[in-house]
């Protein structure tokens, strides 16, 4: 049984406290964290105001396979790939530098919520870890792309190469710009 | 623009590059090294520079900051082609190159 210490305990505090700040689960918060459930809870309503969503993560790959998400979890991934191989950080700093890079990214893009969550990069570097997605270089380009490790990807050619033909035509952008179109005329 | 200006714009450049890149270095060693592109053999060199070898660096007719896009694709992605998703794509890209290190 390890030793009960004060800074220890204060630096698990401020962990927590960054991860919540970020949007992190609890089931995120258990694994990264020696702080108890009750305590993680009571930190989370302090922070937010609310209790923290109940229910299971979401655990399926195929999220990180379809287009806006893809794209999203690859430039992710990217940068988490590039902090462990050249900064020499790891574990839950190096996704949490990642996921604020990240962030600072998906903002030039819009000002709307970001696509991935910070419990999904988390889930994101699991599956990579347990090889269920792993990187692929896209043919054309040569960037790494997440894929499914068990679909076939030797011809892989990246959804930004190639865009399918349907993609990012949703209901929000067409009233987005009906609106920007209403504006201007 | 004559010789000696040019000479004092490349000398202001650097000094600003260095000056900004030791900030970012010290304020988060692992963001900077992935926003600057270096190893972190260099980030730390960079990090312990006093003022005075600051200056010194800078003083020079060349610049010391060198041009990230060696692959045309990267390049031509961010200039030519006019999509939303040019940056997403461009940042996959830097983020897969190889940083600037000692040999």
């Amino acid at each position: 049984m390890s030793q009960k210490s004060v800074v220890n305990e204060s630096n698990q505090i401020q962990l927590a406290i960054e991860l919540i700040n970020l949007g992190a689960r609890l089931q995120l918060l258990e694994a990264h964290t020696t702080l108890s459930r009750e305590r993680l809870i009571k930190l989370y309503k302090e922070l937010k105001g609310k209790s923290p969503p109940k229910g299971m993560l979401p655990f399926s790959t195929d999220w990180f396979l379809t287009w806006q998400p893809n794209i999203h979890a690859s430039i992710f991934l990217n940068i988490y790939n590039f902090l462990l191989k050249n900064a020499g950080i790891e574990g839950i700093v190096a996704i949490t530098k990642a996921y604020r890079l990240y962030l600072q990214q998906a903002e030039i893009e819009s000002d709307e919520e970001p696509v991935l969550s910070l419990t999904r990069a988390w889930t994101l570097v699991r599956f990579v870890e347990s090889n269920m997605l792993k990187t692929q270089s896209c043919k054309c380009c040569n960037g790494q792309f997440v894929v499914d490790a068990y679909d076939l990807n030797h011809d892989y050619v990246c959804n930004l190469c190639h865009v399918p033909s349907r993609a990012g035509k949703t209901k929000k952008a067409k009233e987005a710009a009906e609106k920007a179109s209403a504006l201007s005329a | 623009m004559t010789d000696s200006d040019m000479m004092m714009e490349i000398r202001d450049a650097n000094l600003n590059y260095l000056m900004l890149a030791q900030q970012m270095i010290r304020a988060d060693k692992a963001t900077a090294i992935f926003r600057l592109g270096i190893s972190k053999e260099i980030a730390e060199l960079l990090e312990g520079l006093s003022n005075a070898q600051l200056i010194k660096l800078a003083v020079s007719n060349m610049m010391l900051a060198r041009f990230r896009f060696e692959d045309s694709t990267i390049l031509g992605m961010l200039t030519k082609y006019n999509k939303d998703k040019a940056i997403s794509h461009a940042t996959i890209l830097m983020a897969g190159q190889p940083v600037e290190g000692f040999v």
